[in-house]
Formats: C-alpha cells, sequence, structure tokens
C-alpha cells in the first residue's frame, strides 16, 4: 500500500517529464519548426500547445517572429550625377517563414549578414537613378526623400521575396543623409559666402528701410506744415476779410484812411531798437534851433489857427 | 480537485498498512513499518507544502502603471478587454500552463537623440562650459559628427545659378517622449528580449532599453526626412515648433507602419546649431540684422519726433485723414482743433493776425469815426495832431536819436554815424 503512494508519486513525476519530451509550447510571439532527424517536418505558426516525439528524434526550433531592426551601416555611393552621397538606411524586419528562414539563413547573424548585402545592393541600384538634388532641393516641391525611401522598401521586398529568405521587411528609412568630408568643406565655403551675402543684403535693406520711414516722416512733415501754411493763409484771408468791413467805412476819406494806415506803418516798423537821426530842419525838432514866427489872427477871424 | 483526490488517497493508504498486518508482524517489523509510515507522512507534509508553493507563485502583482497579458501555452488568454490585466494582484495559473507579460502603458519615456550633434571630445563633453570654438577640423566627419541637411532658401536658385541642389548642415539635438498605449501590440510587434530579466529588475527599464534602438533609428529617420523641407533659418530662428511637429507625425507614421503599439507624447528640438566652422558668418549675419533693427527702431523714433514736433500727438492721424477722400470735413477739423507743434505756431500766429487786424481795423474805423466830425471843422489841426502825436511816439521808442545840423555851404563834408548793433558806440567825424 505504502508503494502504492510512492507508484502515484513516481508515475506524477514520469508524467511532468513525458510532458517535457513529448509536447511543446509555442507563445504568441513565436513560431517554430520541427525536425525529424534533423529534416524539417513540420512548421508551427499558430500559438498553443503541441505534441511532438523526444528528442533526438524530433527537435523544436523556435523564431522570434517579432520585428527587428537592422541597420546597415554603408560607405559612400553616388547618386545619378555622380555626386558621392551617404546612405544609413535600416530596416524593420521579421522572421515570417520558419522553414525558408530554416534552411535558407538560420541564426539571427547569418541573417544580418544577408540583409547587410541586399540592402547595399538595393541602395546603391537606388540611389544611382536619383540625383542628389531629389534628396535635397531648395524648392521643396522637387524633393523626392519619401518616393526614394519607399522606392528602396519596394525593390528590397523584391529581391527578398525573390531570395526567399523567410524574412519579411515591414519598413525601411534613411537615418543618416551625409555627404562625404572634402565635401563638407565646400558646403561651408558656400554656406558663409551665402551668409554674407545676406548680411549685406540685411545691411543695405536696413539701410533702405531706416531711409525710407526717416523720408516719409519727413514728407509728412512738409505736407503737414504745407497744410498748416495753407490753412494759416486762409485764416489770414479771413482776418484781411473782416478788416475789409471796417475799411469801407474808411472809404468816405480815402485819403485820410491811407495816412492814418501810414502813421501805424510808421509805428509799427520803429517800434522797437531803431536808432533815428533827425536834422535840425525836421520840423518837430526845428525848435531846437529857432523860435518859430508865429502870427496870431485877429480874434474876430476865428478860423484854424495854428499854435 | 486533482490534488484533493490525491490527499485522500494518500490518506487511505497511511491508515490500512497498521490495520491488516498488525498482528503477523514482530517488534522489529512494527517498529520499521513504523518508521516508514513517520517518513511517509513527513514525505505528505512536504508534498502538500509544495502543492501550495506551487500555486501560490500564480499570485501575480501588476502595478498601478502597467498592464499584463496572460500567455495559456503561449496563446494569449481572453476576449476583448479580458484580455487585458490591470493594476492589482492576480492568481494565474503556475508556469507552464499560464505565463504572465507585464507591459508599463501610462509610463511616459524620454530619449535623448545626439545623433545630429558634432563630435565631442570626452574632455568637450565633461568641460561644460562655453562650447569650445576653436580646436576642430574645417571639415566634417561622416562617421564621427552627426548633422542635418537642410534645404537652401528658394529664391536663391537664380541668384547661385544651380540646380537647387543646395544645401546647408546644421547640428541639432533632440528628445523624444513617448510611451506604450497598446500594450498587445507592443508584444506582439515590438522584439523585446524579456527571456533576459534579471531577477527583481524592472519591467518598464528592461523595455525602454531594449526599444531605444529602433526608436532611435526611427527618429533619426523622421528627422532626415523632415528637415530636407526646411530651410537652415527655419531650424535655427522661425519654425522650430513646426519642425517638431512634422518629425513627430512622420515619426508617429513609421511607428504605426509597424504596428508598434507605440505613441509618440511629444517631440522637442532641445538644441540647434550652425556648424562650427561657419560660425563667424553667422554671428556676422546675425549681427547685422540687429543692426537692421536698430537702425529701423532709430529711424521710427525719427519718425516719430519729426511728426510730434511738427503737430503733436495727433500727426500721423491728420496725416492720413487728409490723405483719405473719405474722411469728413468735420473729422478733419476735429483733428485740426488738436494740432500742436510748429504746424499750431502756423496757424497760431495767423489766427493772431486775424485778431490783431480786425481789431486794429476796427480800431481805426472806431476813431475815424470819432474825429472825423472835429476834423471836418478843422482839418489843418487835427491832421498835424494826428501826425505830431505819431512822430512822438515813434521817437521815444527809438533806443537812439541823433539830431544833427547839415552844413550846406560846405562841400564835400558830410556827417557819418556809426551805429554798432549790439553796443551804443558812436563815432562821428567831420
Amino acid at each position: 500500500m505504502k508503494s502504492m503512494a510512492i507508484t502515484i508519486f513516481v508515475v506524477l513525476i514520469i508524467a511532468i517529464l513525458a510532458l517535457y519530451l513529448f509536447s511543446f509550447q509555442v507563445r504568441e510571439i513565436e513560431t517554430s519548426l520541427v525536425t525529424t532527424f534533423g529534416k524539417p517536418t513540420r512548421k508551427i505558426t499558430e500559438p498553443g500547445w503541441y505534441f511532438k516525439l523526444p528528442a533526438p528524434i524530433q527537435r523544436v526550433h523556435t523564431f522570434d517572429s517579432r520585428m527587428r531592426v537592422y541597420e546597415a551601416d554603408l560607405g559612400e555611393t553616388t547618386t545619378k550625377g555622380a555626386a558621392p552621397i551617404i546612405v544609413n538606411t535600416y530596416v524593420v524586419w521579421k522572421i515570417v517563414e520558419p522553414l525558408r528562414f530554416f534552411n535558407a539563413v538560420g541564426t539571427i547573424k547569418e541573417a544580418t549578414s544577408k540583409l547587410y548585402s541586399q540592402i547595399s545592393d538595393t541602395q546603391n541600384k537606388v540611389i544611382g537613378q536619383h540625383a542628389f538634388s531629389e534628396f535635397v532641393n531648395s524648392d521643396p516641391s522637387k524633393i523626392r526623400f519619401r518616393q526614394i525611401e519607399e522606392e528602396m522598401l519596394a525593390e528590397l521586398q523584391k529581391s527578398l521575396e525573390h531570395a526567399n529568405y523567410g524574412i519579411e521587411i515591414k519598413t525601411l528609412g534613411i537615418k543618416q543623409l551625409k555627404i562625404s568630408e572634402d565635401v563638407s568643406k565646400d558646403v561651408f565655403e558656400r554656406m558663409k559666402a551665402e551668409r554674407n551675402r545676406r548680411t549685406e543684403a540685411t545691411k543695405s535693406e536696413g539701410d533702405a528701410q531706416a531711409r525710407k520711414i526717416e523720408s516719409d516722416a519727413n514728407l509728412k512733415k512738409e505736407v503737414l506744415q504745407a497744410t498748416a501754411r495753407a490753412r494759416a493763409t486762409i485764416i489770414k484771408a479771413q482776418g484781411d476779410a473782416e478788416a475789409a468791413q471796417y475799411y469801407e467805412m474808411l472809404e468816405a476819406e480815402p485819403e485820410l484812411a491811407i495816412f492814418l494806415r501810414n502813421i501805424d506803418a510808421l509805428k509799427e516798423v520803429l517800434k522797437e531798437r531803431s536808432t533815428i537821426v533827425l536834422t535840425t530842419d525836421t520840423d518837430i525838432v526845428r525848435l531846437l534851433r529857432e523860435m518859430p514866427h508865429i502870427k496870431l489872427i485877429e480874434p474876430n477871424e476865428p478860423q484854424t489857427q495854428p499854435r | 480537485m486533482d490534488e484533493q483526490n490525491h490527499e485522500s488517497n494518500e490518506n487511505l493508504q497511511a491508515q490500512s498498512p497498521g490495520n491488516k498486518t498488525g498482528e503477523e508482524l514482530d517488534a522489529a517489523g512494527k517498529s520499521l513499518s513504523e518508521a516508514l509510515r513517520i517518513s511517509f507522512a513527513i514525505l505528505k507534509v512536504i508534498m502538500l507544502i509544495l502543492v501550495v508553493i506551487f500555486l501560490a507563485s500564480g499570485f501575480r502583482t501588476v502595478g498601478s502603471d502597467e498592464q499584463a497579458i496572460v500567455l495559456r501555452f503561449g496563446k494569449i488568454r481572453g476576449v476583448g478587454e479580458e484580455r487585458l490585466l490591470g493594476p492589482g494582484l492576480h492568481w494565474v495559473f503556475p508556469y507552464p500552463v499560464d505565463e504572465i507579460v507585464k507591459i508599463p502603458v501610462q509610463k511616459k519615456v524620454n530619449l535623448p537623440i545626439d545623433s545630429f550633434w558634432y563630435y565631442q571630445s570626452a574632455s568637450e563633453l565633461l568641460g561644460g562650459g562655453p562650447k569650445p570654438r576653436t580646436n576642430f577640423s574645417e571639415k566634417l566627419n561622416p562617421v564621427r559628427d552627426g548633422y542635418c541637411i537642410t534645404r537652401s532658401e528658394k529664391q536663391d536658385q537664380a541668384l547661385t545659378g544651380t540646380a537647387g541642389s543646395d544645401y546647408n548642415i546644421i547640428h541639432c539635438k533632440w528628445q523624444l517622449t513617448y510611451k506604450i498605449d497598446d500594450p498587445e501590440r507592443f508584444f506582439r510587434n515590438v522584439y523585446v528580449d524579456l527571456e533576459k530579466i534579471p531577477a527583481g529588475q524592472n519591467y518598464a527599464d528592461i523595455i525602454s532599453k531594449n526599444i531605444s534602438q529602433p526608436l532611435e533609428y526611427m527618429f533619426a529617420d523622421a528627422v532626415v526626412t523632415a528637415m530636407v523641407n526646411f530651410t537652415i533659418d527655419d531650424v535655427l530662428f522661425e519654425q522650430v515648433a513646426t519642425i517638431a511637429q512634422h518629425v513627430k507625425k512622420l515619426l508617429q507614421e513609421k511607428l504605426d507602419t509597424i504596428e508598434s503599439g507605440i505613441q509618440v507624447v511629444s517631440v522637442q528640438l532641445t538644441d540647434k546649431t550652425w556648424p562650427r566652422q561657419v560660425n563667424e558668418a553667422f554671428q556676422d549675419s546675425i549681427k547685422a540684422s540687429q543692426e537692421r533693427q536698430k537702425a529701423v527702431s532709430e529711424a521710427k523714433t525719427y519718425a516719430e519726433r519729426t511728426l510730434n514736433k511738427v503737430a503733436g500727438p495727433i500727426a500721423a492721424q491728420l496725416y492720413a485723414a487728409l490723405q483719405d477722400e473719405t474722411v469728413s470735413e468735420e473729422q478733419k477739423e476735429f483733428l485740426w482743433l488738436q494740432l500742436a507743434g510748429t504746424a499750431q505756431d502756423i496757424i497760431a500766429e495767423a489766427l493772431a493776425y486775424q485778431t490783431k487786424v480786425v481789431a486794429s481795423a476796427q480800431a481805426r474805423a472806431e476813431y475815424l469815426k470819432k474825429i472825423l466830425p472835429e476834423l471836418r471843422k478843422r482839418p489843418e489841426l487835427v491832421m498835424q495832431k494826428i501826425y505830431q502825436d505819431a512822430i512822438v511816439e515813434v521817437l521815444s521808442n527809438a533806443e537812439d536819436k541823433y539830431v544833427v545840423q547839415p552844413i550846406r555851404d560846405s562841400k564835400g563834408r558830410e556827417v557819418r554815424i556809426y551805429i554798432s548793433k549790439d553796443i551804443n558806440t558812436k563815432q562821428s567825424s567831420d
């Protein structure tokens, strides 16, 4: 009876061992290949629990089917116009066909080296068909950057399908776009020249702008002043016109009016800072020289009497 | 249930030996059977403990910023929303039946991208101070130095005569912030080496370490693709936000293409500079534009001052009104009333003149009206009085007065008086 308990215990252990030997799991993110005596006999792409014969009869090879990135670190290539260009491309790839992958590639390391040569070929081919000006252009509408990436992707997918590695390229991209060392020097020279030209342009533009603002202000000033002056003239004319109403009253005695105005004018002119030189002949200072002879008129003849 | 069945079986077995064979065994046999019974009981307890431990190992905690996927025999368990386990304590069948994969979802991860910056030696990086502007090659090494290529200004084509393939070089640094927003997609499609998680290490750290390289690649791709569409001035001064937005869009597109389940939270252009090799030209350019700004603002000040001087604060308004046919006369008059400055002086002078000329005309008219009756009576006398009054006024107002006696008989002799303007010095000679 003790042995019965022991038997159960042993059976349990054997069962677990058997499970390990006769079955295996394929996870959601994996694909597997079962080989019988080294020959691939079954591929499993659906996740689940599967039976197999124990090793060494059957072996299970599991491949991770998630996406991986690989960067092909390449040197210089040339564009259509023979311009050197350095393009670093990466791909996002995954294993889709465990059987093909097992037969044609085997390991991840081997896969990347295969990818390297594929990318290299594709890149040289596609870039050679495009001019440098399609990568970067002062006219944005002429830039074909995305199209070039897409062309490379299509080309690479085509050639991988042809090669039948069981690998799929999900996407591809250019992660570095560079130029050779010597060209960079030329670019700098050009950038400098361009900047200097712009500096000059900025300077003269600034001068012109400033001058325009100033002359504009001066013009406005002139206009305002002229308008004010015109307005002043009108105001003065209005004054003159108003004054003229009073002059009408003087029309009765024009000569007298003129005399009066002359007197006013004289007063105005000699109002200040004047120096007057008179000769003793002048009526008003004649008194300084001599006593006038005054002839008195008879009282019965009352007429104008000089003093 | 299985476990319980086992246990009851075992109990049965443990009791039966004593009942059946007790009388046939001698003392030695009895003690042996006793020993076996005890050891068997111990074994039973151990097995029980093992079973409990085994079952307890199915308890797993999912952190507050995590979600978990359960794989049952390798297949994702559940349907719809049940496929994901939220934060909290969960029980799953222990391995090999169930497997739990925890994925950080809410956690935002920052990833700096420095691959577009020029090479800096360790000492330069550690120096931290102002970037040394000397001591660099006049070329950029495509392997060592990072940079972006930007397009040239469009109008330059005509000037330089090239086929539009001109471009500029710029260095820039970025920061990407992302999070995993679709754990299942992320788990299915993005390669993360979870087998190698050392015990006790955070899932989130491992994941972000694992995916930083693919993200960097895709980010660099987005930057390169975006940058060729912008000019160096866009990047340096004008359109920083637009560019970041553009890069973000491109990157998200890429991430969606591969169904990564990763969401770009933000993309920032953290630093940017023109190549050191062309620093001087760029500094000059910046200086020039500052000078331009200065010149323009000075000119504006001048303009303002000039106009203010001419017509006061309403100068510009008045000028505009004068040029504008549609402005009504009333409005113009209103503006004229607010006039100041030299133009106002002109107007004021005119107004003064107006007042004066009217007043004096009026005064003269009044005067004449008043004296006319007297004048009619004694013209000579009144005229004389007016004349003399005027002369008196004039002479009394004069600063200097000279009275000289002309000597008519002596020919060739004259009197000269020299009058100095400021000082009252006089000279006379015969």
